[in-house]
């Protein structure tokens, strides 16, 4: 398993579910979500900026 | 009668001028404890090195549970205590690895705490720090496996019920970023990596699990911030991890059992007014939560809750937010406890 760093921007959407929604399901894409938030803004463009850690590579814990 | 339930979220690593240090939020956790029957927050809040308090009717909860808690996924079911689990990295030097176990021992002598045997893992951690964009912390583990085959090891074979986690971090004499923390100000370059440890545990295992870095002790330093005080008072920031740990509420992951509680449950959260993009929030704003953003308590975000569609009510203080948290618990309305009260219109039916 290995951790990264990714950030990702997100279209503001009608209701906080819905950008929960948005959100995970545009990190999904570059791995399993560990932790992520929100860090910026942009109401101009309609825009949410997320900084997340993923991980690759899922592995159950194993014996060396 | 429902328990009045608060979650008081402090999001770790990015510079809170309130919780952003050593557990310096654990002073307006203790407030909000006493207006309300239930009060769930993190470790970030609670934990301050080798000082904590004992809060009967808080509840310990790891971010990544929060988050899951949040969501509807998870149940937070109270324990009177669980059998902790103790990892140290095998990148801990003898003589700091010795001080761990001392303080570990401490606890249970001393508080009465249930601890298993210890593991210690199998390759070394390897933690490197780095910071984003936004000014938060984070950091990667070079050896994420090891640490998970350690607490398999606990919960297998020691039956442990919950896991401490203490992995060697990269000493930072001289830099400006420590510097800044020991004087109350910047971003806490440690706790963001440690979120990626205990998250790691508690996503692949569903059991409590919260993080203390080993670190050699600092040079003294007589400008310290009392904010920042907690952390170099000995050795180990452990003790307070442990006690938490001691009784932190188990996850309900699969079925509800009598008990437990759920995101629904959940009356009120209080937020900083910048910070309100995390999961756990943007989840809870969606239930019949009064979501209280208090705006002093400045941190290195700038989401506040309106542009993301979360209905909350911006207090200045804590103190406000406090008072704001007794009304809603008493049915008060807030116009009510103002100067002018206009009189009700009369709606429209066409």
């Amino acid at each position: 398993m290995t951790t990264h760093f990714i950030t990702a921007e997100i279209d503001l959407q009608e209701s906080p579910k819905q950008l929960h929604q948005a959100i995970e399901t545009e990190l999904q894409k570059q791995g399993e979500p560990l932790r992520w938030a929100v860090t910026a803004v942009d109401t101009q463009e309609q825009k949410a900026q997320v900084e997340a850690i993923v991980t690759n590579n899922d592995a159950q814990p194993s014996t060396p | 009668m429902r328990p009045y339930t608060v979650v008081l979220i402090v999001p770790t690593g990015i510079g809170a001028s309130i919780g952003g240090y050593a557990g310096d939020a654990l002073p307006v956790a203790r407030a909000i404890a006493q207006v309300c029957d239930r009060l769930i927050t993190h470790p970030n809040v609670l934990n301050g090195a080798q000082l904590y308090w004992n809060l009967p009717n808080a509840l310990y909860v790891e971010g990544y549970g929060l988050d899951k808690f949040a969501a509807g996924c998870w149940g937070l079911q109270p324990v009177h205590q669980n059998r902790v689990g103790l990892i140290l990295d095998q990148g801990i030097e003898p003589d700091l690895r010795l001080r761990h176990l001392q303080a570990a021992d401490a606890t249970r002598a001393t508080l009465g705490l249930n601890l298993t045997d210890y593991v210690i893992t199998d390759a070394p951690l390897n933690v490197e720090l780095r910071t984003a964009p936004s000014g938060a912390s984070w950091g990667t583990i070079g050896n994420p496996d090891s640490l998970l085959r350690s607490a398999e090891v606990l919960i297998q074979q020691a039956k442990a019920d919950a896991i401490a986690v203490v992995a060697r971090f990269p000493d930072d004499l001289g830099s400006e970023a420590l510097e800044a923390y020991r004087q109350g100000q910047g971003v806490d370059p440690l706790a963001g990596a440690e979120a990626v440890i205990s998250h790691l545990i508690v996503r692949t295992f569903q059991i409590p699990c919260a993080h203390a870095p080993a670190l050699m002790p600092l040079p003294l330093e007589p400008n310290l911030s009392p904010r920042s005080a907690a952390e170099e008072l000995g050795y180990t920031f452990l003790p307070c991890v442990l006690v938490g740990l001691s009784r932190a509420p188990q996850f309900q992951v699969t079925r509800r059992q009598p008990g437990a509680i759920w995101a629904e449950d959940v009356d009120a959260v209080v937020i900083p007014a910048s910070a309100c993009g995390g999961s756990a929030l943007l989840s809870l704003s969606q239930l019949r939560t009064q979501i209280i953003a208090v705006e002093d308590n400045q941190t290195s975000m700038q989401v506040p809750p309106e542009p993301l569609a979360i209905k909350a009510v911006r207090v200045h203080s804590y103190l406000e937010a406090l008072g704001r948290l007794v009304i809603h618990r008493a049915g008060i309305s807030a116009d009510a406890l103002s100067p002018s009260l206009s009189s009700m219109h009369n709606l429209s039916i066409y």
